[in-house]
This record gives structure tokens, sequence and C-alpha cells, in this order.
């Protein structure tokens, strides 16, 4: 078993990038704002405000911990899109962590609030065991499953987009030098018509033929062995659901998760 | 290739790894402490402090636009007060005034009626005088007139008669 593994150095990273970035974005506060200011500000505020609003005023000093908590989801997702390093929440290690930290909150806070003797008293009803238990683990697995999905998904996506790639353009390629040209011909011509007309469809496939086009003429030149040219584009579009949106809900689901469970456990005192 | 090596560590990807946990726990203490250190407290404090400052002076310029309105209500009752004040004398003085007018115009006139009544009695007055006197006077001559042509006394009772006689007969010729 590694002791270090891509999602230690990748959860790492995003921790010294967002401490960072808090650092700098904390610092010389001033009384009239500047740009960076003013957005810092609004994001603290949005954050206290959803905490205020799910938690009740009385836990807005669980803001801090919320916040990290979901900075640190949308980090680890977005991490991913660097592709040196996979994403630290497609690691059920990470996520499992986090929601076992809320469970140990919910029940820290049902101590505090209600005694240790109520607390045990909430399992004369043994259902409630299967319940605690299945609570870090259904949060878990779908932050998980949700981002490692996304994540295989966007893999199989490039793969399957490589293999396209080298069958087309090593057709192109493999009829020598004129099927390129012509390949480069129409791709010009699709492109010139695209921009006179201002159609997005005619540009798109006139850049795909010039792009197949380019890749064959490189290949035939001998510049790179295969140029998997198909790559471009497609995943730019499946990626900002798969990894933006996925991940901005998934972190948004776990927090507010947390924010639920553990506001239950802190009700306002009377 | 990526795919490939994700399926072979499928194994691996679904559990758990406990150092792996075990540093996640601790990056993310860290990253709590510290984004709550140099982000969260200081922000939130920032802005406290300003919206505490800015209720300051919302509350600070409403004390001052009361204290400027409660001084224009003070200084039109003042001056509303001071009006009716000069309206009060002013119709005092013109009351007092037309009073006096009148009482000096009674006065002028009862003064007049007197001074009038007053002379018309010294009129009377000098007039029965004179007459008296003209009548001594007339009954005198007649009788020193009576007595040298008669050449006797008559007697004083039937003098003053005939005088007063003639008198009367005078009187009326001269009204």
């Amino acid at each position: 078993m590694n002791v270090i593994t891509q999602t230690t150095v990748a959860s790492f990273v995003v921790m010294v990038l967002l401490c960072a970035a808090g650092y700098f974005l904390g610092r010389n506060l001033k009384k009239r704002p500047g740009r960076m200011q003013v957005i810092t500000e609004k994001g603290v505020s949005m954050l206290y405000n959803l905490v205020e609003e799910t938690m009740g005023k009385h836990n807005a000093y669980w803001t801090p911990y919320i916040g990290a908590l979901f900075l640190s989801s949308i980090g680890g997702s977005l991490i991913g899109m660097t592709g040196i390093l996979r994403s630290a929440t497609s690691d059920v290690s990470t996520t499992l962590t986090w929601a076992l930290m809320t469970s140990f909150l919910v029940w820290g806070c049902t101590i505090k609030n209600s005694g240790f003797k109520n607390f045990l008293k909430g399992y004369i009803n043994p259902l409630n065991i299967v319940s605690d238990i299945a609570q870090p683990v259904s949060m878990a697995f779908r932050h998980f499953g949700n981002i490692m999905g996304g994540g295989v998904l966007m893999s199989i996506l490039y793969t399957g987009l490589a293999g396209l790639s080298s069958l087309v353009v090593g057709a192109v390629r493999s009829n020598g030098w004129a099927v390129t040209g012509v390949t480069a011909a129409v791709g010009a011509v699709l492109l010139l018509t695209g921009f006179k007309k201002g159609k997005l469809a005619l540009k798109i496939f006139g850049a795909v033929f010039a792009g197949i086009a380019v890749a064959a003429a490189l290949e035939l030149s001998g510049v790179f062995g295969e140029v998997p040219i198909l790559e471009v584009g497609i995943p730019a579009v499946l990626s900002l659901y798969f990894d933006i949106f996925s991940g901005g809900i998934q972190a948004l689901v776990f927090s507010l998760l947390t924010m639920v469970y553990v506001g239950m456990a802190c009700p306002p005192r009377r | 290739m990526l795919i490939l090596t994700e399926v072979t560590q499928f194994e691996s990807l679904v559990g758990v790894n406990p150092w792996t946990a075990l540093f996640t726990f601790c990056n993310m203490i860290i990253t709590f402490l510290l984004l709550k250190k140099f982000l969260f407290k200081p922000v939130k404090k920032m802005i406290d402090e300003r919206q505490k400052e800015i209720d300051d002076m919302y509350r600070e310029a409403q004390a001052s636009k009361d204290e400027a309105a409660r001084l224009q209500a003070d200084y039109e009752e003042h001056l509303s007060s001071a009006r009716a004040e000069r309206d009060e004398i002013l119709r005092d003085a013109v009351s007092r005034a037309r009073k006096r007018e009148t009482e000096i115009l009674t006065e002028a006139k009862s003064d007049a009626a007197a001074l009038l009544a007053k002379a018309e009695s010294d009129i009377a007055q000098e007039k029965k005088k004179a007459l008296n006197e003209v009548k001594n006077e007339i009954s005198s001559i007649s009788i020193s007139i009576a007595a040298q042509v008669v050449g006797r006394e008559i007697s004083e009772a039937d003098h003053a008669r005939l005088v007063s006689d003639f008198i009367g007969k005078l009187g009326e010729g001269d009204d």
C-alpha cells in the first residue's frame, strides 16, 4: 500500500493553493475595498449567508469549516482538469474522510448539546445505528462516484477520440499528399464560406477537415508519429459539465449535507 | 492509455487507503485553520466593522437631522409666538387708544355741556340781576318822577305794584 498516492499529492497541492489564495486575498484589507477585495468579501459573505440560512444565525461560526470543506471539494475536483494530477475527490479515501469528519462533528455536537446519556438513548432504536453508518457512506460515495464517473467518462472519450483520430488521419495519410491536399482544400473552402456566411456548422466542419489535413501532413512529413487531432474540441465542451458543473454541484451538495446534519445537532439555545 | 491504468487501478480506487485518509484529514484541518485565520476572520471582521461604521454614520446623520428638525420647529414656534405677541400688543394698544379716544371725546362733550350750562345759567343770572337792577332803577326813577309830578307820596305798596306792572309790560315789549 503506497504511503504517498496521487490523491495525497493532489490534496496537498489543493491545500497549498487554497491557503496561498486565502492568505493573499485576506491581507491588506481596507475600509474602501479594491476590486479583489470586493469579490473576496462577496464570496465570504455569500458563504456566511448560506450557512446562516441553512444552520441558523447561532451557527454562523461554522462558516470557516464549511467554507474550507466547500473550497477543498471544488479544488479537489478541479485539480483533475490539469491533466497531471487525478482529482482528489475521485478517491473514496478523500470523500470518506470528509464524510466521517462530518459524522464525528455531528456526534460531538449531539453529545455537547444534549448530553452523553441522550446521545446513547438515540440508539435504543437500532435502525439509528444503520442510518449513522449509511449517512457518511452515502455522502462519500455520492461525491466520489460523481467525480470518478466524470473522470472515467472523460478518459473513455479521450481514448475513443484518439482511436477515431488515428483511423481518419491514417486513412488520409495512407493515400499520400494528394488526398491530404484535397482535404485541406475542402477544409479551407468550408472555413471561408463559413466565415463569409457566418454559419457555425460550416466553420466547425471546415476546422475539422483542415485539422485532419494538417495532422496528416505533419505525419507524412515525419514531424510527429501520431497526432490525435480529434481530441481537440469535443472534450472541452463535455469537460464543462463533467469537471466544472459536476464538481461544483457535488461540492455544494456535500457541504449542504454537512450543514444540515451539523445544524440539526446544534439547535438554537433556549 | 489512461483508461487502461484507471481500470487496472480500479480495485485500489474504490478501496480506502488509510494513509491517504490520514493525509486528507490533516490537510483538511490545516486548510480549515489557515483559511479561518487568514481569510474568513479578517474578511468577516472587516465587513462587520464597515457595517458598523455605516450604521453609526446613518444613526448620526439621523440624529443631526432630527436635531435640525427640532430646532426648526423650535424657531418656528418662537417666531409664531412672537408674532402672536406682537399682534396682541398692537390690538391692545389700538383698543386702549380707541377707549381713550372715546373717553376724551365724552369728557370733552361733558365739559362743553357743563360749560354751556354754566354759561347759560350765568347769563340767566346776569339777566335776572340786570333786570332787577333795571327794575330798581326804573322804580326809583319813576318814584322820583311821580313824586315830582304828583307832588305827594303814594303808598309804597301801590308804588311797587305800579312799577312791576310797568316792568312786565316792558319785559313783554323787550322779548
